[in-house]
């Protein structure tokens, strides 16, 4: 278990996912507002490439490919001076922790890797054995959040009373290093408990809580079928609970349960009165920031303006 | 007559007697890895999203690597694997099924099997080489612009000025030189791009593998 006086709020390399880009771009800009707000040293380094999680998952990659660029992005982390990688997206944090891990303990893949960098000129990114430490040189910005919980419950301007929420925890944060999770991996607890802190009414157990998104990687768009079964199924579970807001701690799913929920709606004839967001955007927006300049509501899928009418955010 | 092609991938699926020794020895699985020591107890099948909508079910998939029935190569269920962890995280002997079956389909990939599925995503490549980020491939942007309409199309369309409002950079183009291409050229990924393109390009035979070691060894074993 990692415990949450562990997380580190000091030289915070906000690591930059592409589906937060691309998709969702008020994650990386929320989390940023939130983290200066709670007083949390982080920095954005545009030298920093993608971790290769999508072309990882969907067997594209090979591990050497996924090792060296993991490599070469802890050399940028350490030359910055922010060598606590904080990431956005579960899978980046799980591909990270997994190449430190392989490259601390694989030394044929590790000087296959510096070789690689030392043929190209680029001596200055050889990693050497334990530069990082797979257990303390990795965190979701979620723990970095949750460490802050005592203050965002004090510095909050927006109130969640009466706002019926549930979590879904990101299966490539707490099953793949499950060892290394704040709190219990069976039932992880860390949006739970911050969004309580901002007066949501949290439903902490549903049925399939612990249910993967769906997407699945290829799933979603090589077997789309029992894809949009996966994510119906959850979907189905929080309207019977009378869920209005699901928090999500990654991009991956979020695109899958907000960018598909209409497409079920319309596929399987069904309904549901959900609306999504990302845990650094609601943390925000209970800090006072402004729904579309700081959260980017507007590129979500199931329009918030209802939602935000209601709790008094617009 | 044009080359044949042949792609190899020793990190990933070292070349073992057995299915069960290159899953060890790969390093797409901890060294911990509990193959030997499964009890075919089910929790990784009773926890796995795929099993409750499919066929597949991570317990045969690993009976079946320990009795080294390399027909699970050419079993299509192997694609069916979400890649969730759950089977990794509820097996009480530190097996790790997900990790197996990415094991599985390099091993069909170096096959030429399942090269039509990689290609769906192959453009990921070669963009990550020229912009340093990842992307939703193409096939995938078509797809999803069918399913989620104009409400999607439109967001995608004013995205950079969307990203200048929130304070970041308009486009998400890293600053990397050239040393991400240059990495994945020293990986060997363009050479595996072109082992994946082979298959579309329509001529079967370039999907063969011919090194002679692989290919008739699992033929023998089928």
């Amino acid at each position: 278990m990692k415990p949450i006086e562990t997380v580190p709020d000091r030289k915070l390399l906000l690591f930059k996912s592409c589906m937060v880009s691309q998709e969702y771009p008020g994650i990386e800009s929320a989390t940023g507002y939130a983290f200066e707000k709670l007083g949390a040293d982080y920095y954005v380094n545009e030298e920093q490439s993608c971790c290769t999680g999508i072309g990882h998952y969907t067997d594209l990659f090979e591990g050497l490919t996924t090792a060296a660029i993991a490599a070469r992005n802890f050399a940028i982390a350490r030359r910055c001076g922010y060598p606590n990688i904080t990431c956005l997206c579960s899978t980046c944090y799980a591909v990270n922790k997994e190449a430190c891990e392989l490259l601390n303990t694989n030394a044929e893949v590790r000087e296959k890797v510096n070789s690689i960098f030392r043929e190209q000129g680029m001596d200055d990114l050889v990693y050497e054995k334990g530069d990082m430490d797979p257990r303390s040189s990795f965190y979701h910005a979620v723990e970095v959040l949750l460490s802050k919980v005592d203050l965002i419950r004090e510095k909050k301007q927006l109130d969640f009373s009466g706002v019926k929420a549930a979590a879904h925890h990101a299966c490539h944060y707490y099953k793949v290093k499950y060892q290394d999770v704040v709190g219990n991996p069976e039932n992880p607890q860390l949006i739970d408990d911050i969004a309580e802190a901002c007066g949501a009414d949290m439903v902490r157990w549903y049925e399939d809580r612990t249910l993967t998104c769906g997407m699945g990687f290829s799933q979603l768009h090589l077997n789309r079928n029992t894809s949009l079964q996966v994510t119906k199924a959850k979907l189905d579970s929080l309207k019977n609970v009378g869920v209005e807001l699901m928090l999500h701690m990654c991009p991956n799913c979020h695109i899958q349960y907000d960018r598909y929920q209409p497409v079920i709606e319309k596929e399987f004839g069904v309904e549901y009165d959900t609306v999504h967001m990302n845990i650094g955007q609601f943390v925000a927006l209970a800090l006072g920031a402004d729904p579309y300049k700081v959260c980017g509501f507007q590129t979500h899928s199931v329009p918030l303006e209802e939602f935000l009418e209601r709790i008094g955010a617009i | 007559m044009m080359p044949l092609l042949s792609y190899v991938n020793e990190y990933d699926t070292p070349e073992c007697n057995t299915l069960a020794e290159t899953a060890k020895r790969s390093i797409r699985t901890p060294d911990s890895l509990g193959l030997d020591r499964c009890i075919q107890c089910g929790a990784c099948t009773a926890s796995c999203p795929a099993a409750r909508f499919t066929d597949y079910s991570p317990r045969q998939i690993v009976k079946r690597v320990l009795e080294n029935d390399w027909s699970l190569l050419e079993d299509e269920s192997i694609w069916s694997c979400f890649y969730c962890y759950s089977c990794n995280l509820r097996c009480p002997r530190n097996n790790s099924p997900v990790t197996i079956v990415q094991v599985l389909r390099q091993m069909a990939v170096n096959e030429g099997i399942g090269l039509e599925k990689l290609a769906y995503f192959v453009d990921v490549g070669e963009y990550l080489a020229e912009n340093g980020a990842s992307r939703i491939p193409g096939p995938g942007v078509r797809n999803m612009e069918k399913d989620l309409g104009e409400r999607w199309i439109g967001f995608k369309r004013d995205l950079d000025t969307i990203r200048a409002e929130l304070g970041l950079k308009p486009r998400d183009v890293r600053d990397t030189g050239s040393e991400v291409r240059a990495i994945l050229e020293g990986t060997g990924f363009f050479e595996r791009e072109k082992w994946i393109k082979s298959r579309e390009s329509g001529d079967t035979e370039l999907t063969l593998n011919p090194s002679a070691v692989i290919m008739p060894a699992l033929k023998s074993r089928l």
